[in-house]
């Protein structure tokens, strides 16, 4: 196999419409989503369910030549392989069915035709997303164009390779994976290989890190000409890449990476020593130390950010008057003290981060996972080690950095996939072009929503979040409680445990054990506690007789700011047409409502929370959709504007 | 991402970069309002770029040889306090880039340079269209005759040359003065159509002139004019001159000069064709010359120095006051306040640096900005005055881009600029309160309605003395403004021919009854036919006895003896039937009012049913109230008990003093000698007066009528007005 042929090729993305072409272009979204399109496409699958008889028959080897005669028909490209499209889709549905012991259902067929033709397949949680994906990537990896299936986390991105290699196997398609702790040559080869599963932040750090490799000659023709003009240094430089490209992706759980995650762009640094900076980050806290809270500066806990007063200005240059240097000047200097300030109101030893002997060591706030590896901006870390007291590392200075928004557009054939798209439609079309198109439930879901929960305090919550707990535990069905943050599952377990339960909480460092423990959700009895991210992508099946019961019950104990997660988590219940039931809870002292609602109607909520929950919950989360859809929007303008004034500057 | 932030994400984009400020650029020092500043230009591409102190200091020591982390690093160490952070840096160089003043060394994208062009291209292009009242096309490139004429003109833009001027303008002042009548009493004939061609040509090569002025004096101190074309103002052609490069020199004065150097040509021209025209009879010469001034003085007067329109005068002011950029930053800084005090943006900072700045800034802004709709609109309805559709074109651009786009922008900005983040809620509460404001105000809450109208005081007893005979008036019998019985005599008359053919009948009767009585005796044949003549002569007897008898005039009723002209009366032939004066009767009087049509239609909209007939102005029995005050004595009201409307249209003034001849407010028909015919037509309304007005209600005196009508909102009446206004000049 020579990589020679395509070396990190990308599509260069286009300006996104503005004015009356992003209206044309919103319209044209609107037409591409349209139900016909659905219709088409279950059309479409219906005749190659038509087909299956024509391979039911077929030995193994036979029906593998039939594969290997289809792979050719596709790599030959163009409309050759359009033509066998159905009959290659019934082949690979027979193969599933022989290799792993699971035949597509129709509406699986469909969503495969929808990711093969580019479109967002919205399919309910445990519908089968990764064997239609598989079923796609097939179609897709029969081509030798690089293609990337991307999921959330390393452990989906292990589980899944290594569960459909037999059918990558059988339809002479190879397969590998990249993971965060791989090493680049065998980034290399899971990237060489037909299928690659990795994740969004994996890859998009490889394509960058290709790119820092070509230091320069990132541009066709520039490599070109490069090439030419000293064809060893280029040879050399070609060595280190890891990737041979982008060409497609399938993104599986779509709206989480391409829009949830989208929100901070992906940036690569490196430590790189800045006495003055540690210094001053010093001096900052020291200075910090004399001001109040109230007083002389205030504290915004919507935008996460701290205003200095007057009062707090003055004092400040009061304490500066005989500093020197970058103390000098008002803006500089406040803007120090911001950061130092930012660090004490809002990074919580504990919380956001744990010091571990003498690091300052980020926690991931959804999964309490500690992430040794990365580091707060510039200057924002050195300001929170300041407070610790600890000793300052080296400042990380970025050295090359892409938002998901762009990185996303340099596929030439994006597809994904995810449960809950519908109120991101428009967003994921006019970023990425990727029209969603719905897929229908291969059974229908009969899972029960009892009527949401409000109160006043967070105590009467947890209270009544127990309550149930206990009452739905005597049935004997199984609980999976979906927590906001580690603190949150934690506080609940010790609260069950005051009441002689035992639940197991979702705090494991190790993703494998993570994703075992939800799995095991299902059995009779069992009580799992876990955050609204964890163990995503795992299925919950049902135990033995639990059904019967009434299936998995899942109770929300606190509402996301997006509705999307809500709705994941509740999804959970009632997977393929099982039974199960769902509540959520919510009270006025919960994070969202903090954050998101004025104080008038906050203290409403606080008053008669079974009369205004639900709609200032539902407002809450408008409130924090819309600032998240600003800023995502913000990233993308800095980004256009870089690209186009800083055009001079290879990237 | 803050705009000033020490550290930024980007900075490894442009870190290490070897970049320089392009080898031809150059760098001027300029002070505005005691403040240093720094141009960049760049001759080939006449682009500029003005940098503060702090960022030259950065800007100067880019070179090639350096990475931009270590000139920022050397900037940070030498000016720890001001020199600007890396997010600034990066915003600065992307600036300079965008304005192709940047050298640097990596052959870039050349596809990335393209797009670059091309997306330029489409935004004058966009420019261009949305600018469609001043469509620009670049037709010749004068540098090069400007150096070779400066050549031969050069001396007359120099200290010697400018006595020169200074002596022909005022030399051609003189002149003005001197023959001023004739100035005046030509300029009636400026707009007269056979003229057009001429004052249209002539503003053509006036404004070329005016145009090079411009460009010599900008080429004289060293810069470049690359481009004169033809700019369709308001679809009209008349040349301009880039001379953006004058906006690189140092000295202020030098850019004022650049910047009035069109008047100055223009204003010489002007006094040479004032002595033309002095000298010439006339004719096209005379005629032309005459142009010439006139559009010189007026353009440059009305035109070119008036700061408020982007002309000559709005360079030279920004220039003068130290304030680059003027209308821009005007603009800016009323957005500024409205941000900061109104919607409530706290983090919303000035365009101006210092507190004068501002007001100036605001200042203008407001006065521009109001000026610049009464300019655009009183264009907008010339322009429909004499091309109908051209002006509806025009007025529906206007209205889409000034209005539609505007509040669309406005309303886009309120709902998601993320200036307005933190106080979103505050900013869409004030301005829905002010716009609820607004249409309650304006559209709701009825406001006063009312209008005026002019009239006179006429006594409702009266009647015209009339001579029914003709005669030579001997004697006023009474005297005028006497009070007088029904019955009086006023004045007599004397006529000898009716003396004469009064005793000439007598005698002719005689002489039938004579006749008769010999024609009973002797021939009765005669008789019928006597008898008849005696009827006639007897006919025509009473006939001169009764007007013998009219020549004492009397008066009809009791009143006062009014004659207009009571001392040329006595010796005056009058005709039969002449009218010599008035016989009125102070005790009641009436007003008679002139209502136009505009306002009829509101006073007949209630009352139209009523109109005909006395209509009482009773609380009970009517909504409508109205009130007279007198000439001269406006303090007193007069209250009106009732009025009448005359149903029907009329064109003959109850006065003349209610014409423009009679010192009043209608104007009159050009055909009308007397000014008692009216332009157009009204609708007279006769209001009753008390009996005890508390003013002298002497008949003829003038006044004004103020009808109160039923409150109405003001939206509404207004929405009458403008309807009424197109219907009247466009018949709409």
């Amino acid at each position: 196999m020579s990589r020679s042929q395509a070396i990190l090729t990308w599509r260069e993305p286009e300006p996104l419409p503005r004015g009356l072409d992003a209206a044309t272009h919103e319209l044209t979204g609107r037409w591409r989503r349209r139900s016909a399109v659905g219709a088409r496409l279950r059309h479409l699958a219906g005749q190659a369910d038509d087909r299956a008889l024509d391979f039911r028959e077929l030995r193994d080897h036979d029906l593998r030549v039939r594969l290997l005669e289809f792979r050719e028909q596709f790599r030959r490209g163009g409309s050759e392989g359009e033509s066998v499209l159905l009959p290659a889709l019934a082949a690979l549905r027979e193969a599933a069915d022989r290799t792993l012991g699971l035949r597509p259902f129709v509406v699986q067929l469909q969503g495969v035709l929808a990711l093969h033709r580019g479109y967002l397949a919205e399919m309910a949680t445990g519908e089968g997303k990764t064997l239609t994906a598989a079923l796609a990537a097939v179609l897709s990896g029969w081509t030798r164009r690089p293609l990337h299936i991307l999921t959330v986390n390393d452990y989906l991105v292990e589980r899944d390779a290594r569960w459909l290699a037999p059918l990558y196997e059988f339809a002479a398609v190879s397969v590998g994976t990249v993971t965060g702790a791989m090493r680049p040559p065998d980034r290399r080869r899971g990237h060489a290989a037909d299928i690659t599963y990795t994740t969004g932040k994996e890859l998009l750090a490889d394509f960058l890190r290709d790119r820092l490799a070509l230091a320069g000659t990132v541009n066709r023709h520039q490599r070109l000409i490069h090439s030419l003009r000293s064809p060893g240094e280029s040879a050399r430089r070609e060595e280190q890449l890891v990737l041979r490209g982008l060409h497609s992706a399938i993104v599986d759980e779509a709206d989480s990476i391409l829009i949830d995650e989208a929100v901070t762009p992906l940036i690569i640094s490196m430590p790189r020593p800045n006495e003055a900076l540690c210094e001053s980050a010093r001096q900052a806290e020291k200075l910090a130390a004399e001001l109040v809270a109230g007083t002389d500066y205030t504290v915004d806990a919507r935008h996460r950010e701290v205003r200095l007063t007057r009062d707090g200005e003055a004092h400040l240059a009061e304490s500066c008057r005989d500093q020197v240097g970058l103390w000098r000047g008002a803006a500089r200097r406040e803007e120090l003290i911001r950061q130092a300030l930012t660090a004490r109101e809002f990074f919580l030893r504990g919380k956001q981060y744990v010091v571990d002997g003498e690091k300052v060591v980020i926690v991931d706030e959804f999964t309490g996972r500690p992430m040794p590896q990365r580091s707060w901006r510039q200057g924002l870390h050195q300001a929170i080690e300041a407070k610790e007291r600890v000793p300052l590392s080296d400042p990380a200075e970025t050295i090359a950095r892409m938002s998901f928004q762009k990185f996303f557009r340099c596929f030439h054939r994006l597809s994904g996939m995810t449960g809950t798209a519908r109120e991101s439609a428009g967003e994921l079309w006019g970023l990425y072009q990727l029209p969603m198109v719905p897929i229908l439930l291969n059974r229908p879901c009969i899972r029960a929503l009892w009527p949401d929960q409000y109160f006043a305090t967070e105590s009467e919550k947890w209270s009544a979040i127990v309550d149930s707990i206990v009452q739905i535990h005597a049935s004997g069905r199984p609980i999976l409680a979906g927590t906001r943050s580690v603190h949150a599952s934690e506080h609940l377990a010790g609260q069950l445990e005051k009441r002689g339960l035992e639940a197991r909480v979702l705090n494991a460092t190790r993703l494998a054990d993570e994703a075992m423990i939800v799995a095991m959700a299902g059995e009779p009895s069992r009580i799992t506690i876990a955050t609204n991210m964890a163990g995503r992508g795992t299925d919950i099946r049902l135990g033995a007789g639990v059904a019967e019961r009434g299936g998995l019950h899942v109770i929300a104990t606190e509402r996301h700011e997006s509705g999307r997660v809500d709705r994941q988590l509740i999804g959970r219940a009632g997977r393929q047409g099982d039974p199960g039931s769902a509540q959520q809870f919510a009270s006025a002292e919960d994070e969202l409502v903090v954050r998101f609602l004025p104080a008038a109607m906050r203290s409403a909520f606080t008053r008669s929370p079974r009369q205004w929950g639900s709609i200032l919950i539902r407002r809450a989360q408008a409130q924090a959709q819309r600032l998240a859809v600003r800023q995502r929007q913000s990233v993308l303008r800095a980004d256009t504007w870089l690209d186009e004034s800083l055009a001079f500057v290879p990237e | 991402m803050e705009a000033n932030s020490t550290f930024s994400e980007s900075w490894h984009r442009v870190s290490g970069q070897h970049l320089a400020l392009h080898p031809a650029v150059q760098v001027r020092r300029q002070m505005f309002r005691g403040e240093r500043w720094y141009v960049l230009e760049h001759p080939f591409t006449n682009q500029f770029f003005r940098l503060r102190p702090v960022a030259y200091e950065f800007v100067a020591r880019l070179h090639r040889d350096r990475t931009i982390d270590s000139v920022w690093r050397e900037c940070l160490e030498r000016f720890p306090a001001e020199a600007p952070g890396q997010e600034a840096v990066v915003r600065l160089l992307g600036q300079l880039y965008q304005a192709n003043l940047l050298q640097y060394e990596s052959a870039t994208d050349t596809s990335a340079l393209f797009q670059r062009h091309e997306k330029r291209e489409q935004r004058e292009f966009r420019a261009r269209i949305t600018n469609v009242m001043f469509f620009r096309i670049p037709l010749w490139d004068p540098d090069r005759f400007l150096v070779r004429s400066l050549g031969v003109i050069g001396w007359l833009f120099s200290p010697a040359g400018f006595l020169l001027w200074l002596a022909v303008i005022g030399l051609a002042l003189k002149t003005v003065v001197d023959h001023w009548s004739a100035v005046r009493d030509q300029s009636q004939g400026i707009l007269a159509p056979a003229n057009l061609a001429w004052l249209y040509l002539a503003m053509v090569g006036l404004k070329t002139l005016h145009e090079l002025g411009h460009g010599w004096l900008c080429r004289k101190y060293g810069g470049e004019v690359h481009t004169l074309g033809l700019m369709f103002m308001i679809f009209t052609p008349v040349p301009y001159v880039d001379v953006t490069s004058s906006w690189s020199f140092r000295s202020a004065w030098q850019r004022v000069l650049v910047g009035a150097g069109g008047m100055i040509v223009e204003l010489f021209v002007a006094a040479l064709a004032t002595f033309i025209w002095a000298r010439s009879g006339p004719g096209v010469v005379h005629s032309v010359a005459y142009n010439i001034m006139f559009i010189a003085s007026v353009s440059t007067l009305v035109f070119n120095l008036n700061p408020l329109l982007r002309f000559d005068g709005y360079y030279i002011l920004s220039d003068l006051c130290g304030l680059p950029n003027l209308g821009g930053r005007a603009n800016q800084e009323l957005r500024h306040l409205s941000e900061k005090h109104i919607l409530g943006v706290r983090d919303s900072s000035s365009p101006a640096r210092t507190g004068g700045e501002a007001a100036w800034l605001a200042g203008y802004g407001a006065v521009s900005g109001v000026y610049r709709v009464i300019v655009f609109a009183g264009v907008l309805f010339s322009v429909a005055d004499r091309y109908m559709l051209l002006g509806v074109v025009m007025l529906a651009v206007c209205f889409v881009s000034w209005i539609v786009v505007p509040t669309g922008k406005f309303v886009t900005y309120l709902g998601s600029s993320p200036r307005l983040d933190r106080v979103r809620g505050r900013a869409i509460a004030v301005v829905a309160t002010a716009v609820a404001a607004l249409v309650l105000l304006l559209g709701v809450i009825p406001a006063p309605n009312h209008f005026q109208a002019p009239g006179i005081v006429e006594a409702s007893q009266r009647s015209q003395v009339v001579c029914e005979t003709a005669g030579k008036v001997l004697a006023l019998s009474t005297l005028p403004g006497g009070l007088v019985r029904a019955g009086q005599p006023l004045l007599a008359l004397t006529n000898r021919e009716l003396s004469l053919e009064l005793v000439s009948a007598r005698a002719a009767l005689a002489e039938v009854d004579a006749r008769l009585h010999q024609a009973l005796g002797e021939q009765a044949a005669n008789y019928r036919p006597l008898e008849a003549r005696r009827v006639a002569l007897t006919n025509r007897l009473a006939r001169l006895l009764s007007d013998q008898s009219a020549q004492i005039v009397t008066a009809r009723h009791d009143g006062v003896w009014v004659v207009p002209a009571s001392s040329e009366l006595p010796g005056r032939w009058v005709a039969r039937g002449t009218a010599v004066g008035w016989v009125i009767n102070p005790g009641t009087h009436e007003f008679t009012a002139t209502v136009s049509q505009a306002d009829a239609d509101r006073l007949f909209h209630s009352h139209w049913t009523r109109a005909g007939t006395p209509l009482p102005l009773d609380a009970a029995v009517s909504d409508l109230t109205a009130r007279i005050r007198l000439r001269g004595e406006a303090g007193v009201v007069v209250p009106v008990r009732s009025i009448h409307i005359v149903p029907a249209e009329r064109d003959t003034l109850p006065s003349a003093a209610l014409g423009w001849q009679g010192g009043g407010e209608l104007a009159p028909a050009k055909s009308d000698p007397h000014g008692l015919r009216s332009a157009e037509s009204f609708f007279e309304v006769r209001a009753d007066l008390p009996s005890d007005p508390g003013v002298r209600l002497v008949h003829g005196r003038s006044g004004r009528i103020r009808f109160d009508l039923p409150a109405e909102p003001y939206l509404q009446q207004w929405v009458r007005l403008f309807a009424q206004f197109l219907q009247r000049r466009y018949q709409l």
